[in-house]
């Protein structure tokens, strides 16, 4: 359990600035979630942290210690990758066990450990298999397990999840958060899916373009996001936004309203608008209307209600929920 | 199967029978006639099969020369494979994994290598300035040069497909550069190893023009020269010849067998499953 401090940190690929000052304090024992659109630098950030990619500069501590010039196996990181690394010509049980060989753990010690990771990832009848005779949750468990193994003190995931099933994918997403409260580990996790980041995350570190947008817990982002980036970015279907015309009439530069705060109606309402297309979610149905003046709209209304594609409904914002930019 | 299948598939058949099984059906034939039989060069059966005779003699001729033939010949072979599969692995590991101007200046030397052809008097003069010529371990040094380009080449391109995550898990296990070689990538090059082992060997121990150039010296014989043995000192002593054509094609030939199904194996398989 450590705390992560990251002070003005930078990172040039060529010419090209990718980090651009990042400052960032990750709190010991929390899981703390990085999102952003793709190629906002979210796996540079991480891959700094772990030291396999060099900082241009800025600086880098993991437990009050200065790892800025730390090989990444000193800075006493474990790192799961998206396609999980596995060693193709190790059996589990070595793939697990890599780091404590190479370490020259005692052979009984690094049985015993090994041992004692397979059983609280239940790998513990997979140990004598190879990676390609595993279906990719036993996979990702055993790249989870490399880690768990090396008793970090900051975790570091880029994507665990994206390349599992949604099935698998939220099954894992409860098995993590269980892990977290168990080990209490510092965690350091990077997805572009923002149901990830708002489930599983103590912090959210929403990036842009190589700068940090806004930190915060999830309901903080969601219910005051700082900047119309955020806004979009975070709640699913996204927020409404609306430049031009209807923000200057509503006094602000960009004006946004989500979904969900929309209040539906065929007779009467603030905008008037022809629906588009109906998707049906069961218990919530999204509306896709075409407002005059307006352009597209998105609505979020009760799953019991019936619309169909061409009716002509109005909507109108809940004044509380507003957002003016 | 349709009729046109058929008569394709009876014609490659008979292309493949002409060209590989006759030639060594009648070297075959006439390693078991005597001398005398053998100069008319033809197809017909031995009247004496002295298969055993002409064996004994042919490895007896010029103080066992063939035996020792064999010896430097596997010396040379095991030796410059060695150097190759190491030396290309390392060095097709570098160049994908770390590109920089040198490693590009490295790759262009190794693409020149492929493409220039080797002169032989300027190689000699070389070799005899620092003392190898007329030596195994300039002409072991001399095979791995030649080697070296296509086999860093097909290292490279096998190494290209290996996951990067996998050196970088590594790193962050606590692998050394030399520990990611041996202990993750080396292990995964397997089947392009074995591909480089049975090409590379058949072609080093097949070979004629460079031991014939660099390598002159009654002690230093290798199997493709042991056929000169035939032509100088017994002109007519066809059967001998063709005898010691059929000793020296065994080893290519059980190293063929043997590893048949890797070589195909080693040239199909691009991807490792991360
Ligand atoms: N080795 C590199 N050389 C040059 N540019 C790079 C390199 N690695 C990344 N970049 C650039 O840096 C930017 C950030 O990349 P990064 O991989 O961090 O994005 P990301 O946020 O992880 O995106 P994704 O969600 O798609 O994984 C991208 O524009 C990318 O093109
Ligand atoms: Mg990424």
């Amino acid at each position: 359990m450590s705390r992560v401090e990251l002070k003005d940190l930078r990172k040039n690929f060529g010419g090209l600035e990718v980090i651009k000052g990042v400052d960032l304090t990750v709190e010991p024992g929390e899981f703390c979630v990085f999102v952003g659109p793709s190629g906002c630098g979210k796996s540079t950030l991480l891959r700094m942290i772990s030291g396999l990619e060099e900082q241009s500069s800025g600086t880098i501590e993991i437990g009050g210690r200065d790892v800025t010039r730390s090989e990444p196996s000193e800075r006493g990181i474990a790192m799961v990758f998206q396609n999980y690394a596995l060693y193709p010509h190790l059996s589990v049980r070595e793939n697990i066990g890599f780091g404590l060989s190479l370490a020259r753990t005692p052979k009984d010690e690094m049985r015993r450990k090994v041992e004692t990771v397979a059983e609280t990832l239940q790998l513990t009848d997979y140990l004598e298999r190879k990676p390609k005779a595993l279906s990719g949750g036993q996979r990702q468990r055993v790249a989870i397990g490399r880690a768990i193994v090396r008793d970090p003190e900051v975790f570091l995931f880029d994507e665990p999840l994206s390349n599992l099933d949604a099935a698998l994918r939220s099954q894992m997403r409860i098995e993590l958060t269980e892990l977290h409260e168990r080990l209490r580990a510092t965690m350091i996790y990077v997805t572009h899916d923002q149901v990830e980041a708002m489930t599983m995350a103590d912090k959210i570190v929403v990036l842009n373009g190589g700068r940090i947008e806004q930190v915060g817990t999830p309901m903080e982002l969601y219910e005051r996001p700082a900047t119309p980036f955020v806004a979009g970015f975070i709640g699913s279907p996204r927020m409404n936004l609306f430049e031009g015309d209807l923000a200057r009439e509503m006094g602000c530069e960009v004006y946004g309203i989500r979904p969900e705060h929309l209040e539906v109606s065929e007779t009467e309402g603030r905008w008037t608008g022809r629906v588009r297309h109906v998707e049906r979610l069961g218990a919530d149905t999204i509306l896709h209307l075409e407002v005059e003046a307006l352009g597209p709209l998105l609505a979020r209304v009760d799953g019991s209600r019936t619309f169909n594609p061409g009716q002509t409904v109005h909507a109108t914002p809940n004044t509380d929920k507003e957002f003016r930019y | 199967m349709t009729r046109r299948g058929y008569i394709i598939g009876a014609i490659s058949l008979l292309v493949a029978f002409v060209v590989f099984v006759i030639p060594f059906l009648f070297v075959a034939i006439n390693a078991m006639k005597t001398a005398q039989d053998a100069s008319s060069l033809d197809f017909s059966l031995p009247e004496r099969w002295v298969f055993w005779e002409n064996l004994v003699t042919t490895v007896q001729t010029r103080d066992y020369a063939l035996l020792l033939a064999y010896w430097n010949s596997i010396v040379i072979t095991v030796c410059a494979i060695a150097l190759l599969v190491v030396f290309g692995a390392m060095v097709g590991f570098v160049i994908q994994r770390r590109p920089s101007r040198t490693s590009r200046v490295v790759y262009a030397f190794i693409l020149a290598g492929l493409m220039i052809p080797p002169a032989v008097v300027p190689t000699i003069w070389v070799l005899q300035g620092i003392n190898l010529f007329k030596t195994l371990n300039g002409m072991i040094l001399i095979q791995v040069a030649y080697g070296l380009g296509f086999t860093v080449l097909l290292y490279r391109a096998f190494i290209s497909t290996i996951p990067r995550e996998l050196d970088e898990a590594a790193i962050i296990d606590g692998a050394k550069p030399w520990q990611i070689f041996f202990r993750v990538v080396l292990p995964l090059l397997k089947p392009v190893t074995l591909t480089i082992i049975v090409v590379q060997s058949i072609t080093i121990f097949n070979d004629f023009t460079h031991p014939l150039y660099y390598l002159p010296g009654r002690e230093n014989i290798t199997v493709q020269l042991t056929l000169y043995n035939f032509q100088s000192q017994f002109v007519s002593q066809m059967n001998l010849l063709f005898m010691n054509i059929l000793l020296i094609t065994i080893p290519p030939l059980l190293v063929f067998i043997f590893f048949n199904r890797q070589i195909v194996a080693g040239m199909t398989s691009g991807a490792v499953k991360g």
